[in-house]
């Protein structure tokens, strides 16, 4: 019965501990927050989806009803002080013409009429505003539609600072820190640390069970809010962007991210649910150390999980002009490290904490009453 | 030395609170009672012997297994323990079914030690129900099922006898009887002496986590009459009698009964107290009876706690 040497850990007994796990983790009342915080860009793309498509089919309408079908370069072609005469030329009449007068004082009792008009054009993505006073254009104003470059970077953002930072940490949190001390408020620990399973075979299958649990939300969500991103553009710019411009690298990276994510921070929180009887500090400790990464000289930063992902985000966000030294150090990534680097830092970090974890489970009391 | 269960020089401290102290002690086959009022360490002793928690001092071995090796010890260990506590949303069978396979039971084995194990407690019927919805003598019975449902060599079960009727009562003592007559070991704590002295093949005793006494019961019953003598007073005004005691340096141990109308005191010279006592009455405190409290079966386990906590 008693085998000599190192014992080896039972797959079969990991699997039943997943199993139990999962449906606990998957299931649990108190984990509704975490699907509605993986949920919450999906809505939010979805509104953005649903409005842009709403312009979408505006512009369009306003270039079917224009004279003849334009181009962007048309669009262009447009100066300030060219006459109306020449505007029609050019683009022919305007689907939408607006005009007005307007009594302008000269003097103490003269007045001139000012003939006011402005033409809407479009070719089907972009609008052309152009506006004339008394028959010369003053101001030609090219709104471009949502493109995908600009809307790239705004999914980019979200995922940097909504997604990874808040709802992927927040999620891990509520999940792995759960995974004993959870059990430890149900007061059902014992029953595992009374069943023959090493210590640590018990401590891998909870961790294991809450890396696919989040893996399964966030992945999902991560993998909708792509196609709910691409969704409302047209085929032809769906498939230059996929194959042509990096985007299906793009969306693998992403999702390669999150799965780090979650194994990293996953890590990082099973350690500090089995360190600290109480989460709220430890998780506390852990968002500010995230948060501060940027400001840190690099031997430290390496000890983080954010410092390894950011390198592996792959749209770089561009502080807007006029950004406070300080924010743009927080947005930008001054000192990238390369993809391989940085998945091997994931990696290593999530083994270093799962490494204390197996220290700490062997040292674990069952001691309900102290809570 | 490998079919006992061994303590040597155990003790564990909760932070500054004494759990048990230096506990000697070698359990052999056959029913063993852990008895002592409440807070005396029983069930600290059977963590301590299940590996739940960690010895403060000394070494723990049941039957020549380390209690830090739970892959070993739970193959021939089974713990009903104190806890009145499930993992959430199981029947009864999925309890028993699901750690059993966490133990590494294939499913088809898993499945029939499940079945055996609650048909030996008589919950066939419940068993597919939601544990949330038993009554305490069921949640008693799954939890004893789930101890024993692996056939372990050792059953360690803190308080089994404790919310289940009369009936019940004598089928699980039947059920004990029949494992240790097996040869198994079979700790069972209790803070009732007279509800296991009739079961158990040995007593140990246990108060403010020391053991008091220790070995078959008999000889047990001889030890605490070398122990101190115990008269239990009824009186008007127990305080007083109390701090005049303890000054006189007769006794060693005063309670004040909670009805405050008697104490119980524990002397080694009870021909000198009696003498005093004389004197006390003089003294203007109206003393109603005077009895010595050792005399019956119960002697041992009001020597332990006093007598309110006997009837339950
Ligand atoms: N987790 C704990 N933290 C602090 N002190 C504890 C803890 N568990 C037990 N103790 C203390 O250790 C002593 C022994 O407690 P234990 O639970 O072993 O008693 P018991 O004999 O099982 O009592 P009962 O009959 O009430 O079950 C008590 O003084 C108790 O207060
Ligand atoms: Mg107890």
């Amino acid at each position: 019965m008693t085998r000599p040497g190192l014992p080896r850990i039972d797959l079969g007994q990991i699997n039943s501990v997943v199993r139990l796990e999962m449906k606990k983790i998957l299931f649990a009342r108190r984990g509704i927050w975490i699907y509605v915080l993986a949920l919450l860009p999906l809505v939010l793309f979805t509104a953005y989806d649903f409005q842009a498509s709403r312009e979408q089919a505006r512009r369009r309408q306003i270039a079917n009803q224009s004279q003849r079908p334009l181009t962007y370069q048309d669009l262009l072609t447009v100066k300030s002080g060219m006459t109306n005469q020449e505007v029609i030329a050019l683009l022919g009449r305007p689907a939408l013409n607006f005009h007005w007068r307007e009594q302008r004082a000269q003097g103490p009792d003269s007045f001139t009429d000012v003939a006011h008009e402005r033409y809407h054009y479009s070719d089907g993505s972009n609008d052309l505003f152009v506006e004339l006073s008394d028959g010369k254009v003053t101001d030609a104003n090219i709104q471009t539609g949502n493109s995908l470059g600009e809307d790239s970077i705004v999914f980019a953002s979200v995922f940097q600072f909504f997604y990874l930072r808040l709802a992927i940490f927040f999620g891990c949190l509520g999940i792995f820190m759960n995974l004993f001390r959870g059990e430890i408020l149900d007061k059902s620990l014992h029953f595992y640390f009374l069943s023959p399973i090493r210590r640590e075979a018990l401590m891998i299958g909870k961790f294991l069970a809450g890396l696919l649990a989040t893996c399964a939300i966030f992945l999902t969500s991560e993998f909708l809010q792509i196609a709910v991103f691409l969704w409302h553009f047209s085929p032809t710019v769906r498939d230059l962007y996929l194959y042509h411009n990096h985007g299906l690298e793009d969306s693998a990276a992403y999702l390669g991210v999150t799965a780090l994510a979650c194994l990293g921070y996953g890590a990082f929180f099973l350690v500090a649910g089995m360190l600290f009887r109480n989460p709220i500090l430890p998780a506390a400790a852990i968002l500010i150390w995230e948060a501060v990464n940027p400001f840190l000289p690099t031997l430290l930063k390496q000890f983080s999980i954010i410092y390894y992902l950011k390198s592996l985000c792959p749209v770089n966000i561009p502080s807007p002009p006029g950004t406070p030294p300080l924010l743009s150090l927080l947005i930008s990534n001054s000192d990238p490290v390369a993809a391989p680097v940085a998945i091997l830092g994931v990696f290593i970090m999530a083994t270093l904490a799962l490494y204390v974890s197996s220290l700490q489970v062997r040292r674990m009391e069952i001691n309900y009453t102290s809570e | 030395m490998n079919d006992q269960i061994l303590f040597e020089n155990v003790s564990k401290f909760y932070g500054e609170i004494l759990g048990v102290n230096r506990v000697n002690l070698s359990i052999p086959r056959g029913i063993t009672s852990l008895v002592g009022p409440n807070g005396s360490g029983k069930t600290t002793l059977m963590n301590l012997m299940t590996g739940l928690i960690r010895p403060t001092r000394g070494r723990i071995q049941v039957l020549g297994c380390r209690t830090d090796e739970p892959e070993k010890l739970f193959r021939i260990l089974g713990y009903s323990t104190q806890f009145d506590s499930f993992p959430k949303g199981l029947t009864g069978y999925q309890f028993i079914y699901s750690y059993l396979r966490v133990g590494g039971r294939d499913s088809q084995d898993a499945e029939q030690l499940a079945w055996q194990a609650i048909e030996r407690v008589n919950l066939a019927e419940a068993a597919t129900r939601k544990i949330a919805g038993y009554s305490k003598g069921m949640r008693q019975r799954i939890r004893l099922a789930q101890a024993l449902c692996h056939d372990p060599r050792v059953l360690v079960l803190d308080e089994p006898l404790n919310g289940l009727d009369p009936l019940a009562r004598s089928e699980m003592i039947a059920l004990f009887r029949a494992a240790a007559e097996q040869g198994c070991h079979v700790i069972i704590s209790s803070h009732i002496l007279h509800e296991v002295d009739m079961i158990s093949d040995q007593v140990v005793l246990l108060s403010t986590g020391y053991v008091v006494a220790e070995g078959q019961i008999q000889s047990v019953r001889q030890e605490i009459l070398e122990h101190p003598a115990q008269i239990l007073i009824r009186c008007n005004r127990p305080r007083d009698l109390a701090a005049k005691m303890m000054e006189s340096g007769h006794t060693i141990e005063v309670r004040i009964h909670n009805d405050e109308r008697g104490l119980l005191i524990k002397t080694r010279d009870a021909d000198g107290f009696y003498l005093m006592l004389n004197q006390m009455a003089v003294n203007g405190i109206d003393i109603e009876s005077v009895a010595p409290a050792d005399d019956d079966v119960n002697s041992v386990y009001e020597y332990l706690i006093g007598n309110e906590e006997v009837v339950r």
